[in-house]
This record gives C-alpha cells, structure tokens and sequence, in this order.
C-alpha cells in the first residue's frame, strides 16, 4: 500500500556533514554526563535538557542580549524540516557541543551543525497506518544523555539513538498505538533513568509515568497516577496508588483518566520528579462523585522507587476537562527574609499556584486570566477551590430529548494556558506565563454517536472573550500574585517563553513572529518574523563568544483542529515546518 | 411499508448540497473513479464484531460481507479498509470518508455503519449519509439464574452489570436510580468481552446494542433471555445504520442504495444477518 510518510524508517546521514564536524572535533565527544545534566542551568555554552535546566525555568544566565542590544539580534541560518507535512513544531531544540538536535511533527529528529546549518543526520520514524493522534501530530523535544539521544513516537515508541550517527540503538514500545496512546513530550534523563508520561487516549486509560534505564530501555519502575492501580519496581508489583475507591466509585478507577501527556520536570534539592495529569473520565463529573484522585494534579514521585511523596489536586472533581498537566516550575521563594523551596503552575483552570515543593502544601492561588467563573478562589486553608455550582455542566439525564442546559464556562477546556511553558527569571522574581483568554458554552448533546451508536457526548464552543486579543504573555509575581505588566496578542499564544540575564523574555507567536520584551517592563524591544506560526520554545546558548536565540517555526498544534471559532481567526496562518537560529555578531 | 425512493434517503447538509449544484460539474466523477480504478476502498469499523472483525486474520462480518457484495455488483474490487474508531463518528467520517487521516493513508470510497439521522447528517456536510439496512437498539442480556426477572432494579446485592465503557448503557447505569447502580457496574473495552464475562460468571447480565449481543452469544442465544430496552432519560433507544460518502459522490450513493434497496426486497439482507445470528430490524427511515 502506498503511504505518503515514511515508507522505510530511516536515518540519512550527510558524509559531507559528518567528515565537516569530525573536522571540527566536536559531533564525536563522549556526550553529557550526569553532571552535565545537572548544569545545565549555568552552564551557557549548551542546551541539555528539556527546560533548560531540570527546573525548568527556561533561563538563561547569558547577558549579551539586552533590551539595549537586541535591535542588532539577526538570523544566521535557517533549516527546512523538509517533506510535504507541514505543520505542528512545538519542539524545544537541544545544543550540545555545537550540534542542535531538534524534533519536528510526524516524529521526525534531526541534528544539524549549530554554526552551519547543515544536517548531519536526519531520523524519519516509521507511522503505523491508523494511528489517530488527539491533538496534532507534534513533537516537543528530544533528550540527550553520554552517547544517545532519545525521544517518544506518535505511535508511541521511545527511541534512543546514536547522537553521532543517527543509529537506533534501541525502541521500546511503551504503549499501544492502536488504543490511543502516543508519546509527544520531551523525555526526562534523571541520574541514568530515562522517565516519561503517557499520552493519547480520551477514555479507558489510566495515566503513568514510567522510567527506563537510558542504556538499555529496560523498565525500572511504573507509578500509574489513578488510585486503586498498582504500581510496578525492579518488575514485580510495588505499591498501590492511593486507597482503592477512596475517591472513585465502582471500578471507574480502573479507566480512570489522568494522563501524563505533557511529561515532567525534576528538583535536584529535593531529588523529586513532578508529574501533571490529565482529567477524568468519563467527561461528566455527575457520574463520578468524588475527588477522582489523582486527576488534574500535580505529583512529587521518588525517582529511584517510583513512589508518590506528595500530591496537590488544582481541579478536584474536575467538570470542564481542565485537566491539570501544566508543569511545575522549581524556584526560591524570598518572602519575609526566608528562601522556600517552592514551585509554581499556572493551571489550565486559570489560577497560578504557588506549592512549597518539599511537601505540596499551598502557599497562595492567584487568578492568571481576567475571567473564571468555574471557582470563585481557592481556600488558602484547605488548598480547595470555592465552587461555583452553578457553573458546572449539568447531569446528562437533565438533558432528556433536546440539548442539555448550556452553560458558559471560563477558561474554555483548551486551558488558559496550555501546554505551553511558561519562564522564571530570578533577577526579576517574575514568572513569564502565555496565557489564553477565553471561554466556552458547554452542554451534553444529545445528537451524537460514537462506533456507529447512539452517544451523549459534550457539545462546546470556544469564544474569545475580547476582540482585540485573546493571547496574553503575563508576568507574575509569585509573592503577591499580582500581573506586572502584560503583552496583548491578537491570536491565541501556543508557544514556549524563555527569559535571561540580559534582562529579555522570548516568546513566539501564531501571526510568525518571535518577539522579545524587557523583563522588567514588558516593552516589546525586538521582533523577528519566521513565515509560519511559532509555537515551539525558543533557547538562547553561547558559541564562538557569540549569543545565540533559536526557536522552531510551524504552525499546528491543537487550536486549529479544536478551537471553534478561534480556528477561524487563524485560518489564514500558513502551516511550515524551520529551525531559525539567529545571533548577535562581535561588535 | 412505503415504498423506497433513494433520493429521499439521501441525508447531507444543505448549505453542502447548495455549494456542490453551484460549483460541481455534472460529470460523474466519483462514480466514474470507482469504476476506472476497478475497486471499491470500504472503511470498516476494527475489531468491531459481528460487524467487522478478523477471523483467523482475515476480515469477516456483516458489514464486510454487505461491502463485499457492493463491490461486485458495481463490478469492481472490494478493498476493505479498517478504521480505529474514533472519539465520535463525525471523527470518523473527516479521517475515513471526506478528509483524510492528519499521517496520510487513502480515505475510503464509502464507509460502512454510520449512524443514519437529520440533525447528524445536517451537522455534517461534507458527507452524504444514505441506505439505511439495520435499526438498532438497546437490549438486556442475562443469566436467567442470576437476573431471575430481567429488572436491573431487582439486581440482587454483589451482583454485577456488564458495559462497554463510554457507552449509554454505561452513562445510563452510572447515572440510574440516583447512582444506586454505580458499583454493580463492570467496564469493560467492548461487548464481546462483557459477554464473555457473563458466560465465565463475572456479570449477571450485560446491557449493550442488540446485533452486538445476539453476534457474541452466537448459538448460546437460547440459554441467556434477551430482551429489548428503552433507558429512560437518555435521548434515544434506537437508531438506524447506513453508509456514508463524500459530499461528492452523490451518484456513488445512488448507486450503493439501489443494491441495498434491491437486497432489502429480495430477502438477502436478512439472509446476510442471520448467518451471523443477528436479527435484522427495518430502520425507521424505512417504514416512516
């Protein structure tokens, strides 16, 4: 059968390239250790990680690039992801000595010589027929460890190959493809282990975050994120996650929800992994009284066992598939002459939290977004939101014969913010948060069908709740909660932020552009634009005593395939798929 | 029973239907790309017994069998295709019928089993859903010594109720007597495996569509009493099944719905569902 994308998995090696940076003395080094993982956050000549920095506060300590300087910011080269699929690069590019390795849509990796430009390899990830990715076809980055590179599949493989050649030294299944799993996240090295969420599949799964030894692909341990599943250590069974139907009724636990799809960060100090998961299932909350543990929360897990240390619900009972796999961003919090170790997640249900990240104990719940009307605040005391009832959407037996009750509900599911990361800056104390505004009428619609029979699914519509814009790139301050200044963008942002000590906040935009702005001020000091939407996350690195930026370009994502009458706003937006590295030359 | 005109058992949006006089040109060309190319691409449901499933690796069922037959008398090939199911079946007929899958692969000519109703059909336009050959509807299946009278209220304490996850029968049961029924439910990934759990023992009764039951119980039919349900405050208890193309190939449609029409009338569509053990119902567009 004739198919339009990768016929033969394959890897295409430019000799040319190769012998060039053999030359250099640079594609054959022995490749990050341990240590270098470990910093990565001041080390300023690479990328290692997914995050920049295990932390994954996405900043940089580089000082070139400043507000002052910026205007003299150009490109030096771009790369064409090539092939006729165009569309959906959300990847985060890894530098790692002057090779970029960088993902793109339809599970394609490739790395190019960082100063040139040109491809040393490329690596086309043989797609089964029939896989059926929820939410576009993308790919959010690569990990690198000593002498591979890894990523996840949409068919839900994890590959690890030579960084050197582009060999498959090893590929995992992780899940089945056939029942709506994929991998998109970017993995997570910790100390030897590679560890990963799940992804795909709306019903019937149960979320996990697994780790594999990184040599081998052998499975070390499995925390399912449902309560009442056991988890797996060393290949037997280990524990129970929670209590079994502490919070669950029936055996709903068992197809629970809670997926794992964006992955984790990782806190060297408290040697924890964080883990978001998914929403529930099924959709309606009025089946499945309870908190539904542990859906739409965010979990401390022991990397060595597997084990959860602590949990923090930001959607109990979650109604309007929020789901809560934003991720949390580790930071010191300097309050009243104290450091806390603290971490903080802007929630697709629109409140920024602030955790002390040695036990998941609330500090403080802010609004991030100008309109939520699902909760009126969230209980400093209790670490519980204060419903509104009335606004949640309603039992599926009130609907009857018509349409059920509609109700309007902000932020709408795509979250007011998405997947997108957010950035730290600990010269400003200012977390850098691309949020969304909007919202959705929601209401259970009698007149559908699922697998040729009758069905009660949710009918919705995505509104933009202003005119003038609906993305908003915020900068919050995690003492107080309060905004300190915000940028506007007309089209919902879906890209990354990255800050540094030049005192700059990157971000992309669906209109092209990627733009930088002051820290301290929000001004918009810099813009550049990259002929298709940006919805990657940009990286900034040093090279030859140069400050480089790069960020990928392609416009997909979820939006376009879920948002409504937001998809019409950005219909005009031309699909691509580049890697555009620019710097700023020696005076 | 009125007689059928194909025309009026055409169902596609209007605002479609008035683009397609405007734009299309009067050629045949859907029709005429079956019959140049020499088959007929038809996209099935996977694992989706009696209907379409593998039987020692090859595609057998209903619909299979009825696609095959549809094949041959436009005198072309049969190329079944089969298609993960997806989250709803307007999903469904973008990825298999008029768009295509987002990581390539051919869409179907036709695709067998969708849902054949006005308001789905106006919802989506960019197909033609037409020949509707089977009502479906909701049925109790039980094990007479457990579920003695066939009332769920009555189920006796411990004993359990099998579903097929993220169906009606299971948001009904989830939601019915004010949730009393909650923890008697067992989930389960699709009506074979419920019934499966009903013959080891697991389950008392299963509640799922009826062809479903009647083609898992096979010649067990008789030992496990099964009768038609209606499940109060959901919005339907029945539904017919037809086919679907793209909102261009009208004349494709004309011409499936005129061996469906001519198989209706001579027996052989009954035939072709008794030989899995189902019992064929005339859909209500039929009979209106």
């Amino acid at each position: 059968m004739m198919r339009f994308l990768s016929v033969f998995t394959r890897t295409t090696v430019s000799a040319a390239a190769l012998t060039a940076a053999l030359a250099a003395g640079t594609a054959l080094a022995a490749g990050p250790t341990k240590d270098d993982l470990l910093g990565d956050t001041k080390s300023t000549g690479d990328v290692l990680t997914y995050g920049m920095g295990y932390q994954g506060q996405r900043y940089s300590p580089l000082k070139a690039l400043t507000p002052d300087t910026v205007s003299k910011l150009v490109p030096v080269w771009s790369f064409s992801f090539g092939g006729e699929k165009q569309r959906g690069q959300e990847a985060q590019p890894l530098v790692v000595d002057g090779v970029m390795y960088v993902t793109g849509s339809y599970s394609r990796l490739y790395a190019v010589d960082a100063r040139t430009g040109h491809k040393l390899w490329q690596y086309d990830h043989r797609l089964p027929d029939g896989i059926m990715p929820c939410c576009d076809v993308i790919n959010r980055g690569a990990a690198v460890y000593g002498d591979k590179v890894y990523f996840g599949t949409l068919d839900a493989r994890l590959v690890a190959l030579n960084k050197d050649t582009g060999k498959v030294i090893w590929s995992k299944k992780t899940a089945e493809y056939k029942d709506g799993y994929s991998m998109t996240a970017a993995p997570l090295i910790v100390d030897g282990k590679i560890i990963t969420g799940n992804s795909g599949g709306e019903f019937g799964i149960v979320g996990m975050v697994e780790a594999r030894d990184a040599e081998t692909g052998e499975l070390l341990w499995q925390r399912p994120t449902i309560e009442g599943n056991k988890g797996t250590l060393g290949g037997k069974e280990s524990t129970v996650t929670g209590v079994v139907n502490a919070s669950w009724p029936g055996d709903m636990w068992k197809t629970g929800g809670g997926a794992t799809w964006l992955g984790g960060t990782y806190d060297p100090e408290t040697n924890l992994l964080y883990f978001g998961t998914g929403n529930p299932a099924p959709w309606n909350s009025h089946l499945r009284p309870g908190d539904n543990l542990y859906t739409s929360s965010t979990l401390a897990i022991d990397p060595n066992t597997g084990e959860i240390k602590w949990h923090y619900q930001t959607t109990p009972h979650d109604g309007w598939d929020f789901d809560g796999v934003n991720e949390l961003v580790s930071f010191d919090l300097r309050m009243d002459g104290k450091v806390i170790k603290a971490g903080a997640k802007a929630d697709r249900n629109g409140f920024f939290y602030v955790l002390d990240r040695t036990n998941g104990q609330l500090i403080n719940a802010s609004p991030f977004v100008s309109k939520i009307t699902w909760a009126k605040s969230i209980d400093l005391k209790t670490g519980r939101p204060v419903y509104n009832d009335d606004n949640r959407p309603g039992a599926p037996t009130e609907g009857g014969e018509g349409k059920g009750k509609s109700v309007f509900s902000a932020p709408a599911f795509l979250g007011a913010k998405n997947w997108m990361p957010m950035a730290y800056n600990p010269d400003t104390e200012l977390f850098y948060v691309p949020a969304n505004e909007w919202g959705m009428d929601i209401w259970n619609e009698p007149i559908t069908y699922k697998k040729g029979a009758a069905y009660l699914g949710a009918g919705f519509t995505i509104k933009p709740l202003y005119d003038d814009y609906i993305g908003a790139l915020r900068a919050i301050d995690p003492k107080t909660g309060k905004i300190a200044w915000e940028y506007k963008n007309p089209a919902p942002l879906w890209g990354g932020v990255l800050t540094t000590a030049g005192n700059l906040v990157f971000t992309g935009t669906p209109e092209g552009f990627l733009k930088a702005f002051d820290a301290k001020t929000g001004k918009e000091v810099w813009k550049f634009q990259t002929g298709s939407g940006v919805v990657g996350c940009p990286i900034t690195w040093e090279m030859d005593g140069e400050q480089y930026v790069a960020v990928v370009s392609g416009w997909g994502g979820a939006v376009p395939l879920w948002g409504g009458d937001v998809a019409k706003l950005v219909k005009d937006i031309n699909q691509g798929g580049s890697l555009w590295v620019f710097k700023l030359p020696k005076a | 029973m009125p007689r059928l005109t194909r025309r009026s058992l055409l169902l596609a949006g209007l605002a479609a239907a008035g683009t397609a006089a405007a734009f299309r040109p009067a050629a045949a060309r859907p029709l005429d790309d079956v019959a140049a190319r020499g088959r007929l691409r038809i996209a099935v449901y996977r694992d989706f017994p009696p209907f379409s499933y593998r039987e020692n690796g090859k595609m057998t069922g209903i619909d299979v069998e009825l696609g095959r037959i549809l094949a041959e008398r436009l005198g072309v090939a049969a190329d079944i295709m089969e298609h993960p199911p997806g989250e709803t079946v307007s999903d469904d007929l973008r990825l298999a019928v008029w768009k295509g899958y987002v990581t390539g692969g051919e869409p179907a000519d036709v695709m067998m089993h969708i849902p054949y109703d006005k308001e789905f059909a106006l919802r989506n336009g960019e197909a033609v859903l037409f020949a509707p050959y089977q009502r479906e509807v909701y049925a109790l299946t039980r094990n007479p010594a457990r579920l003695p009278n066939g009332m769920i209220a009555t189920l006796p304490e411990g004993e359990k109720i099998g579903v097929e996850l993220d169906t009606v029968p299971d948001f009904f049961l989830l939601g019915a007597f004010g949730g009393r029924l909650r923890s008697s439910i067992a989930h389960f990934p699709s009506v074979t495996k419920a019934i499966e759990a009903m013959r080891t023992g697991d389950v008392a009764a299963v509640l799922a569509p009826l062809s479903e039951i009647e083609g898992a119980l096979g010649p067990q039919k008789a030992d496990y009493p099964t009768a038609t349900m209606t499940l109060p405050g959901m919005p339907q208890s029945g539904w017919d099944i037809g086919m679907a193309v793209k909102e261009n190939s009208r004349d494709l449609a004309y011409a499936l719905g005129d061996v469906i029409t001519a198989m209706d009338a001579d027996g052989s569509l009954d035939a072709l569902f008794a030989r899995y053990g189902v019992s064929r119902h005339q859909p209500a567009a039929n009979t209106e």
